[in-house]
């Protein structure tokens, strides 16, 4: 998918995080630039330390730039308030963690439907789409079980469908391949795939697994707080 | 062989007593893993023992004071009496040859004092009006030395020789007399006929309690005596005052009863006073079994908690050969000094509101909450820290927190190794 | 955050640990319920008191001539029109009695005592504890009736008994003594207390000729409403303005003082109960937060807002206080049914009971105020308890949380 002349989702310029860990400062980016367009499915690829998870944090707006300007869909990330960041996170962005995506009482569905509860969304469209993009993810069969019942990968399944229901501008995956085995992180990924190429949606995931970084089109390495390489993957 | 068997066995021993000390220590420091918890669960168990310690003292040391001041009124702590005479107070049920009996008792221990009594009830007439009144035959020398009642004289003085009569300064008032006027006594005599006394009033006494001073008259001894025709050395009653409150009960129970007569200490002439004291102790003590109660249930609570959360650690201890057994008692160490800090802390805080008050007093609150205010209260109250209240809350609180982690501590036999480990 | 989403986590975050949840519970129904059982014990010490001084020829409020309190003399009395009827507009009045009472000592063959002679008209005293007092003989017929009524224990110290003949003597209106014979004509049981012994009735109008004046020196009022009782008592002032018009706890201030102190007790157990059960909960909700950090992390990068999060533990702790408050109010008023049957048997105190003015069955008294009120303010004290840790909770970062 060419996807060089779409809407820049995601700008960075010269942003910078440095933060304390054990009154030691730690330079997590220094000075990076980063864009993502529209429909690309990005990896975030480093040892840990690199910065990757900083980055992908500061857009997702979890996570402030001590320097430089952040966009997100047109959107200064820099000026808004903590407030305004959280329900930008909640409209525009969908998240999957490594572990810990989901409300532990609440069933798959539930879940899925959670996050547009707090969108406000009728209960009627929410259960619409609720069921329509867990059928799209395969996880319909186990809708009703709740996270402690489903297997690691099932529930990574049901993260992305949560992460997705909300058709955000921006999928942000923080090592969703941590705790699965090969063989679920297969599955995992051509899930994603499946949602880049045939549904459009731009992911960006920061990872260590070189399965994600295979399957991601686009490989940016970073290396103690900077951008070493960008390469494309024309193969994936 | 013998040097060999001394070497193995001796520094068993040592480990042994060595374990024992590490696994006290390392069952304090595991109180301060979570801090916060733990002084949570501390102050309910501190908050406990200071209730009861504190509601306990209070009452004890207001309920001495009580007592001592309504008996040196007008009761005296113990007095002896014609055995049916309390039950019915006929003119004829006397006490005979009091003054050996007096002086008997007065060598006895623990003994201050012994005065005699004679009373009945009798008209008083100014001439004006009358009233009812209890007339009470004292010996003046000896009542002015126990008694607080001839320290109330409000106008005029107390008696000094035949002749005289005191009364209160209601009845003063309410038949129209003052310290000058003439008072005649009239009642029944010991044999049927009419008894009467005229005296002239030398004084009128201001108890603070309007049912003395409403109804008591006070007359020297002799006079009652030929008045009411008595015969010599009866009485009525001869008041003891011991040394102490406290006192006044053995003293009671060692002079018994005799030929003729009895012993009844405060308990007896006040039983209001007692039955007023055990009821506020119930009531204290149903205090305390309360939140005794929910502090308990609280700790439950807290130590279910904490051994779900080191569910993987007991797994790896168990895994490295501790036995389910050992693990229970480090628990129970730790439910022991938590309770340790909790009854340690609250006793301190017992101690800090009462100390000053016990050297300083406490102004007594306006309210009639305290019934035995009749009781001629002094107008500070002196608590006095009860030790019985601060060993019940400690024993019970200490107790109660074994208690309390002993019921979730159970989860850790039925604990698997492997599946612990695997645990959040 | 919708609410019934809100709730609906609460609710199964609640179940998610149901021994240690059920645990709390236990505590807060004994604090609950102990509160209730008190409380009720409390109310029927309070309303005894009330019962009894107003019951005890009180009333509750009494007409009586300026100076009688001071000194209770025939001469401090006034006089009542035969067809006076009292004029209490916006009362029910249950009924009103007048009365001489006068000291007297009374005598019998063998024995004299002090007592407190009362004239009364019988068909009015259905307002006082002679209208279902138990007694032997016969009542007095009407205001003339020229017997007299004593109390068990008086005629037992008296060594007299029904039918014979007493002698009292009280002081007429002129100030010299009257003295004259009466028959009993029964006697009362009063239970031992100091009415027995105290209080000796006759007919009003037989003790007018007696002490020679057609006075009555109280009347006494009982309302049907005790919160009447304040605007009977305004109203009887303006109508008597020369005399004294006082309330029961004007008369009996000891009484009073109980009463008021008795709400200051219910307060105190409140509190202290609370008090107990703080330490608990606060603990509970706290370990409820920290254990769900990364949770609470995730929630709030993914877009809940913090005030969301303080909704949750706030509402985590309502509604287990909720459960509490239903659960210890059931078992408070099942505990307060059981003893109500037959009611605290206090009769070994006996005289530590009458001191206080109380009866000697202590029967407790739940009222539907109280329970909303305690019912309410535990919930109120649960949401005051959920505070800290829902500060805790909305400290947490997200980025810190999600970090491993």
């Amino acid at each position: 998918m060419n996807t060089t002349d779409n809407e820049v989702v995601v700008r960075c310029r010269s942003v910078s995080r440095t933060y304390q860990e054990e009154s030691v400062p730690v330079k997590a980016l220094q000075s990076v630039d980063f864009e993502v367009r529209e429909g690309e499915f990005v990896s975030l690829a480093g040892p840990s330390g690199s910065g990757k998870s900083t980055l992908l944090n500061i857009i997702g707006g979890l996570d402030r730039p001590d320097e430089g300007v952040v966009e997100v869909s047109g959107v200064t990330l820099n000026e808004l308030s903590e407030s305004a960041l959280s329900d930008l996170r909640l409209e525009k962005m969908g998240f999957v963690f490594q572990s810990y995506n989901l409300i532990p009482v609440l069933s798959a569905r539930e879940n899925v439907e959670f996050i547009m509860q707090l969108q406000g969304v009728g209960a009627a469209e929410r259960a619409q789409r609720a069921a329509e993009v867990l059928a799209e993810l395969g996880i319909d069969d186990m809708a009703d079980r709740r996270p402690g019942e489903l297997s690691g990968g099932q529930q990574q399944r049901v993260a992305v469908a949560r992460a997705i229901v909300t058709r955000p501008a921006l999928l942000l995956a923080d090592e969703p391949s941590a705790n699965l085995d090969s063989a679920t992180t297969r599955e995992l990924l051509e899930m994603l795939r499946r949602l880049n190429e045939t549904h459009g949606v731009t992911i960006v995931a920061a990872t260590h697994d070189p399965l994600v970084m295979g399957y991601a089109r686009r490989q940016v390495n970073l290396r103690d707080g900077r951008i070493i390489e960008d390469t494309r993957n024309e193969a994936a | 062989m013998v040097e060999l068997a001394d070497k193995l066995v001796r520094p068993a021993a040592a480990r042994e007593t060595g374990r024992r000390g590490a696994v006290a220590a390392i069952a304090w420091r595991n109180l301060w893993r979570n801090r916060r918890r733990t002084w949570l669960s501390a102050g309910g168990i501190a908050f406990a023992v200071w209730m009861l310690v504190l509601s306990l003292s209070m009452q004890d040391g207001s309920f001495e004071i009580m007592i001592d001041n309504g008996s040196r009124l007008l009761l005296g702590h113990i007095q002896i009496q014609h055995p049916e005479y309390f039950d019915d107070s006929r003119l004829e049920f006397t006490v005979e040859e009091a003054s050996p009996l007096a002086a008997a008792i007065t060598a006895s221990r623990g003994v201050v004092s012994v005065a005699p009594r004679l009373q009945s009830f009798a008209l008083v007439s100014s001439g004006e009006r009358s009233f009812g009144a209890q007339i009470l035959g004292v010996d003046p020398v000896l009542e002015a030395d126990w008694s607080t009642l001839p320290g109330m004289i409000g106008e005029g003085r107390y008696l000094e020789a035949p002749g005289e009569v005191v009364l209160g300064s209601i009845l003063a008032r309410n038949i129209g007399v003052a310290p000058g006027d003439e008072i005649v006594l009239l009642g029944t005599a010991r044999e049927g006929g009419v008894a009467a006394v005229v005296a002239e009033l030398v004084g009128t006494f201001d108890s603070g309690q309007t049912e003395l001073d409403r109804s008591i008259v006070q007359i020297p001894i002799a006079d009652f005596r030929s008045g009411w025709e008595m015969a010599d050395d009866e009485v009525h009653a001869l008041l003891v005052i011991a040394e102490s409150v406290a006192m006044s009960e053995t003293v009671a129970r060692d002079l018994g009863s005799g030929e003729g007569w009895r012993a009844l200490s405060w308990r007896a002439l006040m039983p209001e006073a007692e039955q007023t004291i055990e009821m506020k102790a119930i009531g204290a003590y149903v205090f305390f079994a309360l939140i005794a109660m929910i502090v308990t249930f609280s700790v439950v609570n807290t130590f279910m908690m904490t051994i779900f959360e080191r569910t993987r650690e007991f797994g790896m201890l168990m895994a490295i050969g501790m036995k389910p057994a050992a693990i229970l008692v480090q628990l129970q160490l730790e439910a022991f000094w938590l309770s340790v800090l909790g009854v340690t802390v609250g006793l301190l805080m017992a101690l800090a509101f009462i100390a000053p008050l016990e050297a300083f007093g406490m102004p007594l609150p306006a309210d009639a909450g305290d019934l035995l205010s009749r009781y001629n209260m002094p107008d500070r109250m002196y608590p006095a820290f009860s030790y019985t209240a601060a060993w019940l809350a400690a024993g019970i609180m200490l107790i109660g927190t074994q208690l309390a982690s002993l019921i979730p501590g159970m989860r850790i036999f039925r604990l698997r190794p492997v599946a612990a480990l695997r645990a959040d | 955050m919708p609410l019934k989403l809100l709730i609906q986590l609460g609710w199964r975050n609640l179940f998610r640990h149901k021994r240690r949840n059920l645990m709390l519970l236990l505590a807060i129904w004994v604090a609950v319920a102990g509160v209730i059982v008190m409380n009720s014990l409390i109310r029927g010490f309070q309303y005894d008191m009330q019962e009894s001084a107003v019951a005890n020829l009180t009333g509750h409020v009494k007409i009586l001539a300026p100076g009688y309190l001071d000194d209770p003399n025939i001469e401090k009395s006034f006089e009542l029109a035969e067809d006076w009827q009292p004029d209490l507009p916006g009362v029910t009045l249950e009924g009103w009695a007048p009365r001489i009472r006068i000291p007297a000592v009374i005598m019998s063959e063998r024995e004299t005592r002090g007592i407190q002679l009362v004239g009364i008209d019988p068909s009015r005293e259905t307002i006082s504890f002679l209208d279902s007092v138990k007694m032997l003989g016969e009542s007095l017929e009407d205001a003339a009736d020229r017997r007299v009524i004593i109390g068990k224990e008086l005629a037992r110290q008296l060594e007299t008994d029904i039918g014979r003949r007493l002698v009292i003597i009280t002081q007429g209106m002129d100030g010299r003594n009257r003295e004259a014979g009466f028959r009993i004509a029964g006697t009362f049981d009063a239970d031992g207390t100091g009415l027995e012994k105290l209080f000796v009735f006759t007919g009003v109008n037989a003790l007018q000729n007696m002490v020679d004046a057609a006075v009555i020196t109280e009347v006494s009022i009982k309302v049907s409403q005790q919160l009447e009782e304040a605007l009977a008592q305004q109203q009887l002032t303006e109508a008597f303005s020369e005399l004294e018009v006082l309330s029961w706890q004007q008369l009996e201030p000891q009484a009073a003082a109980m009463f008021v102190y008795a709400d200051s007790a219910i307060f105190i157990w409140f509190l202290v109960m609370m008090g107990a059960l703080i330490f608990g909960l606060m603990n509970t909700l706290i370990t409820a937060v920290m254990e769900r950090v990364k949770e609470f992390g995730m929630l709030r990068a993914v877009g809940m807002r913090p005030r969301s999060v303080v909704a949750q533990v706030v509402l985590e702790s309502t509604l287990i206080m909720f459960v509490g408050v239903i659960g210890g109010v059931l078992i408070g008023w099942l505990l307060v049914l059981w003893l109500s049957d037959g009611g605290i048997d206090l009769s070994q105190y006996a005289e530590g009971v009458e001191l206080a003015g109380m009866r000697s069955v202590l029967m407790p008294r739940l009222w539907l105020q109280d329970v909303v009120l305690v019912s309410v303010l535990s919930l109120v004290f649960g949401v005051l308890a959920a505070l800290y840790p829902a500060r805790r909770a909305v400290q947490i970062n997200p980025l810190e949380a999600l970090r491993r």
